[in-house]
C-alpha cells in the first residue's frame, strides 16, 4: 500500500471507471451513448472509445434535439445535473415515444446524471408519465488528476448553482468525493473549514461516514494527507477578480480551457469574444491546436506554468537556443541511429510544445501588452484603498471604451468590494454596461449582489435624513473598510517587494487567502498557534480525527439531530474560537495535537484559480511540504462573472 | 513609495512586459522550431488518444482499495440500501433526514404534525444538504397551507433561497412573484420577472415591448423599486420602439451601441431628427459622448475612413487653430488606433497634442513614433538619450538620418 500519494490520486480514475462500468451494465448489452458535449473531455479521462465498445456501447453521439437513433435501440443519455438539460432530454424521449409507443415497455431509456440525481428529478419524471419508462442513474465520478498536485471534479456548473442560485444540492457530491478519496488516502488528522458551504460539506461527510462506517475497516497506518483545508469561493473573491501575472493564469484569461485541455485559438480569444464587435465580417472558426496543461506530459509547461509572465519568453528562448545547437551538431551514422530510435520522438514532441507555448505567449502579449500595466496598477491601488477617485475614473473610462462583457464587471466588483461605490457611481457604470451589451442584462447586477460580488449602495432617497452626516464623513480621513482590515491582519497585502513572496502571482499586490492559511498551518508548531494566526477569520471551523478526542461522551448524529438548534449545530467540525478556549484550558489535549504533517490538501468550493495554485507552490517550496489543490473546477475571474449572466 | 517610483524600481520594471535584448523574439523561436501546428483532423466527438491510462501505470483497483470498500463506494453512488437489511427505525426525523441526504427513498409523508415538519426542516438546514432542504420544503408546500409555509420560510433564509431557486428554474414565475410579494420583497419579484421575460422572449421586439410595458406599469412603478432600474427599463422600451421603426431584423434586441454602430456605418450623413441618424439615436438613448466617440472611431477606422476619424477628434477654435478634443483617454485612443493600424501621420498628430512632455515621450516610444521621440529629446537637449535611441533604429532609415542630423545640428546646445 506504500505507493506515492500522487499515484494513488491519479488512480482514483479507475474507481470512476468501475462505477461507470456498473452503470453501463445496468443499462443493457447494446446501447447508444448520447452525450452532452461538455462531458466529453472528462469522460475521455475515464475511458476510451475501445473501452466503451467493450462495454456494450455500439455508438457514441452528441446530444442533438434533431437526432434520434431510430429503431429499437437502448439509449443512454449522459448529462450534467442541470434541470434545463434534463428536461430537454425528457422532451426528446417523449417525442420518440409518441411515434413509437411500444418502446415504453422495452426498458430502453436511461439517463445518467453527473454527479447525481437531484431530489426533484424523480417527481418531474413521474409528472410526465415517464416513471418506470425512463431509468435514472447517478454517476459521481471521482476527482480527476489534471496536473501534478492538481485535482478537479470538473463540475464547472457548481459555482453558479451554489453561489448565484443559492442551491446547495450539489454539496453532497463534494462530500461524497472526499469520502471516497479518504478510503484511499486515510482520513486527515485535522480539517480547517472556512465558510458555510464548507462546513455543510463536513456535516454531510459525517453522515456518509456514520451510515457506512460499519464496513469501513481502514486507517491502521498514518493518513497520507495530514490536513485538509476546505474553503468557500466567496471567502476570497479577490483572488478570482484580480488579473493574474503568471503564465498559467494568463492562459486562462485568454484561452478556453476544458478539463485541462487548452484550445489554442489565437484569433478568437476570450478577450476578443467579450468585446463589442465592430467588424461586419464574421471570422470562421478553425480547428485549433490543443495544449494539455499537464506537467507530466509537457515538461516545458511544468517549467513555466508558475512563472511571472515577464520571464516566460526568456525561458522559451533559451530552450530554443538549445534545440538550435542540437541541430547543428554533426552526428555519425551510429549516433544518428541512436538519436532516431531513442530521442527523435521526444525532440519532435518538445518542438511541438515549444511552438504552441510561443504562440500562446504571442497572443498574451498582443492582448495584454497595452493594458496589463495599467490594470494591475489600479487593482493594487484598490486593494490598498488608495486614490479612490482615480480608480473610479479608470473603471468608468474602461466602461466607456474597451468594455468587456465579463472583465469589466470584474473591475467593478473589485472596486465595490475593496473601496465601495456610491449610488451615482454604481448607476453610471450600470448605464454604460447596458448601453454596450443591452438593457436585457439589468438582472445581472442583482445576481452579482446575491453572489456577494457586488455591494449595493443605498439609494440617496432612503438616506436623505443622514445626508449631512455622510457629507461629513467624506471629509474625515477614510477608515479602512472591512476588506483591508482583514487582509492587513492576515498579511495579504505585501507592503514591500519581497523577493519570494507568494504575492508575485498578482504582480506583488495580493497574497491569496488559501496561501495564507497553508502558510499558517505549515509554519506553526501547534494547533493553537495556527488558530491564533488565523483568528481574524470569522467563520473558521476545525474538524478531523483529532477532534474525535474532543467529542464529549460520544454523541451520535442521532442525538445531535434530535435536539437541533440552528445557531450552534456542529457535526463535522467545531467552531475555531471554541476550540481555542478548549486548547487554552487543557494543555494535555494541545500536546496531543501534532499537526506537523507536511502534506496538505486544499479544497476550494466554487472553483480555484491558477494564481492561487502558483501562490501555494511558493509556500510549499519555502516550508518543504506538499500542497495538493482540489476543487470542483479550475476557473478564471471571467468564469465567475459569466456564471452570473 | 509614490506611484512613479513604484513603476520605475528595477524589480517592477522587470516584472512589466519588457524583455531584455538577449531574448529571441517569438518569430525567431518559431523559426528554430517549426511551422505552427495545424490542429487535429479528427472529427469524431471522442478523440481516440486516451490521456490517462496510457500515460502512466496506475495502481490496479484491487490494490488501491479493498473490494468490500469499493462495493460500498458504488452503493453510496446509487443511493440504494445496504444489502443486508439492518432493522432501523424508519419513522424518526433523523432517519428520514439521513435517508434524504444519502439519496435513498423514504417515507417523508409519515411526518404529519407541524412540530415534526418543523424539526425536519430545521434538521435539513442544520446539515445544509440542498437536496434534503428542497425535498422537505416541497413536502411542506404539499401538506401545509400557504400561510404556514410562508411563516416557516420567512424566518429561514436558506430554505427560502432553495424554494426561490426551484421556482425560478421551474419557471413558475407567478408563484414566485406571489411568494416574494407576500414576504414584502416585491422589488426582487419585479427583477425576477424581468429576467424571466428577457430569457424567454428571445429577440421578438413585439413580444418584448408588450411584456415589458406591462411590467413597467404593474411592477416597476411601486414604492421600493430603485428609480434607476425603472429608468433602465423605460430606456429599454424606448430602444425597442426605435428598433420597430428601423425595421431591420439584424438589429432586433441588439444593444444601443450595436444599433449606433449600424447607423454610423449605413446612415452617417443622415441629419439630426431623422430616425436613422446616429445623432437621433444618441439623444434618445442618452449615449455618453465617450461611448459615442468610441463607436464612431471603431466603425470608421474599421472601414479605413481615417479622415472621418481625424475630423472627429479635432475641432477648430475661434482663431482657426485646430485643437484636439478627446473624450477618449489618450492612452486608450492610441492603443486602439495602433491595433487598427492607423496611418503614421494620424498617430503623430495625436501624440503631438499631448501637453505633458514626459507622457508624450513615453507614448511615442511605445508606439515607435520616431519623429516625436527625436524631437522630444532635442527639446530636452538630451544628447545621450538621443544617441542611445539612434542605436535602436535601423541604419540608413529615414528616422536614423533624422536622428543623426539632429545630433549634428550646431544650433542645439546639448546639456550632456
Amino acid at each position: 500500500m506504500d505507493q506515492p500519494l500522487s499515484l494513488k490520486l491519479a488512480s482514483l480514475t479507475l474507481i470512476s471507471q468501475h462505477k461507470f462500468e456498473l452503470i453501463l451494465s445496468a443499462c443493457g448489452n447494446e446501447l447508444v451513448l448520447i452525450i452532452d458535449p461538455t462531458l466529453i473531455k472528462p469522460l475521455e479521462r475515464i475511458c476510451g472509445v475501445t473501452w466503451l465498445r467493450q462495454h456494450g456501447v455500439t455508438k457514441i453521439c452528441k446530444i442533438d434535439p434533431q437526432f434520434d437513433p431510430t429503431g429499437n435501440v437502448t439509449r443512454a443519455y449522459l448529462i450534467p445535473s442541470c434541470l434545463i438539460k434534463y428536461k430537454c432530454v425528457l422532451d426528446q424521449i417523449s417525442s420518440v415515444l409518441s411515434q413509437n409507443t411500444s418502446l415504453s415497455q422495452a426498458n430502453c431509456f436511461h439517463i445518467i446524471i453527473v454527479p447525481k440525481i437531484i431530489s426533484t428529478y424523480d417527481s418531474i419524471l413521474e409528472s410526465r408519465g415517464l416513471y418506470d419508462v425512463v431509468k435514472l442513474h447517478s454517476f459521481s465520478w471521482e476527482l480527476f488528476s489534471l496536473d501534478e498536485q492538481l485535482l478537479s471534479l470538473e463540475l464547472p456548473f457548481l459555482y453558479k448553482q451554489v453561489f448565484v442560485e443559492k442551491n446547495q444540492s450539489l454539496l453532497s457530491s463534494i462530500a461524497m468525493s472526499l469520502w471516497s478519496m479518504f478510503h484511499v488516502t486515510g482520513r486527515p488528522k485535522c480539517i480547517l473549514s472556512l465558510g458555510n458551504m464548507s462546513s455543510s460539506v463536513l456535516d454531510i461527510l459525517e453522515v456518509y461516514k456514520e451510515s457506512y462506517e460499519r464496513d469501513f475497516v481502514n486507517t491502521t497506518g498514518s493518513p497520507d494527507i495530514g490536513t485538509l483545508i476546505i474553503i468557500d469561493r466567496d471567502q476570497d473573491y479577490a483572488s478570482s477578480l484580480l488579473t493574474p501575472a503568471i503564465y498559467s493564469g494568463l492562459l486562462s484569461e485568454i484561452f478556453n480551457i476544458n478539463c485541462g485541455h487548452l484550445d489554442l485559438n489565437v484569433k478568437q480569444t476570450k478577450i476578443k469574444k467579450g468585446q463589442m464587435n465592430f467588424k461586419t465580417d464574421e471570422e470562421k472558426s478553425e480547428k485549433n491546436a490543443v495544449i494539455t496543461l499537464d506537467s507530466s506530459i509537457d515538461n516545458l509547461y511544468g517549467e513555466i506554468k508558475h512563472r511571472h509572465f515577464s520571464e516566460v519568453l526568456s525561458v522559451l528562448s533559451s530552450k530554443a537556443k538549445l534545440l538550435k545547437n542540437e541541430d547543428i551538431k554533426a552526428l555519425g551514422i551510429q549516433e544518428i541511429k541512436n538519436f532516431v530510435t531513442t530521442k527523435l520522438q521526444q525532440v519532435v514532441l518538445f518542438k511541438q510544445n515549444l511552438v504552441n507555448h510561443v504562440l500562446a505567449c504571442e497572443t498574451i502579449i498582443a492582448e495584454m501588452n497595452n493594458k496589463f500595466e495599467n490594470i494591475t496598477q489600479v487593482e493594487s491601488e484598490m486593494l490598498n484603498n488608495r486614490n479612490k477617485k482615480a480608480n473610479f475614473t479608470f473603471v468608468d473610462d474602461h466602461f466607456g471604451t474597451d468594455i468587456h462583457i465579463y472583465n469589466s464587471l470584474r473591475l467593478m466588483c473589485l472596486l465595490s468590494l475593496t473601496q465601495g461605490l456610491s449610488y451615482d457611481e454604481y448607476n453610471l457604470l450600470i448605464s454604460k454596461y447596458l448601453l454596450a451589451f443591452g438593457y436585457k442584462f439589468l438582472y445581472i447586477f442583482n445576481n452579482l449582489i446575491n453572489a456577494g460580488l457586488l455591494v449595493q449602495p443605498s439609494s440617496p432617497k432612503l438616506s436623505l435624513n443622514i445626508s449631512n452626516l455622510s457629507n461629513l464623513s467624506d471629509r474625515l480621513p477614510k477608515w479602512q473598510n472591512s476588506f483591508q482590515t482583514t487582509a492587513t491582519k492576515l498579511k495579504q497585502l505585501p507592503q514591500t517587494e519581497v523577493g519570494n513572496s507568494a504575492g508575485y502571482v498578482f504582480n506583488g499586490s495580493y497574497v491569496p487567502l488559501i496561501t495564507v492559511m497553508c502558510n499558517a498551518l505549515l509554519s506553526s508548531d501547534s494547533l493553537q498557534e495556527v488558530l491564533n494566526k488565523l483568528s481574524p477569520l470569522n467563520n473558521l471551523k476545525v474538524g478531523g480525527t483529532i477532534m474525535d478526542q474532543l467529542k464529549s461522551g460520544m454523541e451520535t448524529i442521532n442525538e445531535k439531530l434530535s435536539n437541533v438548534s440552528l445557531q450552534d449545530f456542529e457535526l463535522g467540525s467545531k467552531d475555531a474560537k471554541a476550540v481555542m478556549k478548549l486548547l487554552k484550558n487543557d494543555s494535555k489535549i494541545n500536546g496531543a495535537f501534532n499537526i506537523k504533517h507536511k502534506t496538505v490538501l486544499v479544497f476550494v468550493i466554487g472553483g480555484v484559480t491558477y494564481a492561487e495554485i502558483a501562490a501555494c507552490d511558493v509556500v510549499q517550496t519555502a516550508t518543504g511540504s506538499k500542497i495538493y489543490i482540489a476543487s470542483d473546477s479550475v476557473s478564471s475571474g471571467s468564469d465567475i462573472i459569466a456564471a452570473n449572466i | 513609495m509614490d506611484d512613479d517610483d513604484y513603476w520605475n524600481t528595477s524589480e517592477t520594471k522587470q516584472k512589466a512586459f519588457s524583455f531584455d535584448d538577449d531574448v529571441l523574439s517569438p518569430q525567431e523561436i518559431l523559426a528554430i522550431s517549426q511551422k505552427p501546428y495545424s490542429g487535429q483532423t479528427e472529427d469524431t466527438p471522442f478523440s481516440s488518444t486516451i490521456v490517462n491510462s496510457s500515460k502512466r501505470n496506475l495502481i490496479p483497483l484491487n490494490s488501491l482499495i479493498s473490494p468490500k470498500v469499493l462495493d460500498l463506494i458504488v452503493l453510496a453512488q446509487s443511493g440504494k440500501d445496504l444489502k443486508e437489511k439492518i432493522p432501523v427505525q424508519l419513522d424518526t426525523t433523523t432517519a428520514t433526514l439521513k435517508r434524504l441526504i444519502l439519496g435513498r427513498s423514504c417515507f417523508i409523508h409519515i411526518h404529519r404534525s407541524l412540530k415534526r415538519k418543523t424539526e425536519l426542516l430545521d434538521g435539513a438546514l442544520a446539515i445544509g444538504d440542498g437536496n434534503a432542504i428542497l425535498a422537505v420544503v416541497l413536502f411542506l408546500i404539499q401538506t401545509l397551507n400557504k400561510k404556514l409555509v410562508h411563516e416557516l420560510l420567512s424566518s429561514r433564509t436558506v430554505a427560502l433561497n432553495h424554494y426561490i431557486s426551484y421556482l425560478q428554474s421551474e419557471r413558475k414565475i407567478t408563484e414566485l412573484t406571489d411568494l416574494l410579494t407576500m414576504l414584502g420583497r416585491s422589488p426582487e419579484a419585479a427583477m425576477y420577472q424581468y429576467q424571466h421575460i428577457v430569457k424567454t422572449q428571445g429577440n421578438s421586439v413585439d413580444g418584448l415591448q408588450r411584456k415589458l410595458n406591462n411590467l413597467l406599469s404593474n411592477n416597476f412603478n411601486q414604492p421600493g423599486i430603485d428609480s434607476h432600474s425603472t429608468k433602465m427599463l423605460s430606456d429599454y422600451i424606448k430602444l425597442l420602439e426605435w428598433q420597430t421603426c428601423a425595421n431591420k431584423t439584424e438589429l432586433n434586441n441588439r444593444s444601443a451601441l450595436d444599433c449606433l454602430a449600424y447607423t454610423c456605418r449605413s446612415h452617417w450623413h443622415e441629419g439630426a431628427g431623422k430616425t436613422m441618424s446616429p445623432l437621433t439615436l444618441c439623444q434618445r438613448q442618452q449615449i455618453t459622448p465617450l461611448q459615442y466617440d468610441w463607436v464612431v472611431l471603431n466603425v470608421h477606422a474599421n472601414s479605413g475612413k481615417w479622415d472621418v476619424v481625424e475630423s472627429l477628434f479635432t475641432t477648430k477654435d475661434w482663431l482657426g487653430r485646430t485643437i484636439a478634443s478627446f473624450h477618449i483617454p489618450i492612452e486608450a485612443l492610441l492603443s486602439k488606433l495602433s491595433e487598427l493600424q492607423a496611418p503614421k501621420y494620424l498617430m503623430t498628430n495625436f501624440i503631438n497634442k499631448i501637453q505633458n512632455s514626459d507622457k508624450r515621450l513615453k507614448l511615442a516610444h511605445k508606439y515607435k513614433i520616431h519623429s516625436v521621440v527625436i524631437e522630444s529629446h532635442m527639446k530636452q537637449k538630451d544628447r545621450s538619450a538621443l544617441t542611445n535611441y539612434k542605436m535602436t533604429l535601423s541604419p540608413q532609415s529615414e528616422e536614423y538620418i533624422l536622428a543623426e542630423n539632429t545630433l549634428r545640428d550646431p544650433s542645439i546646445k546639448w546639456r550632456n
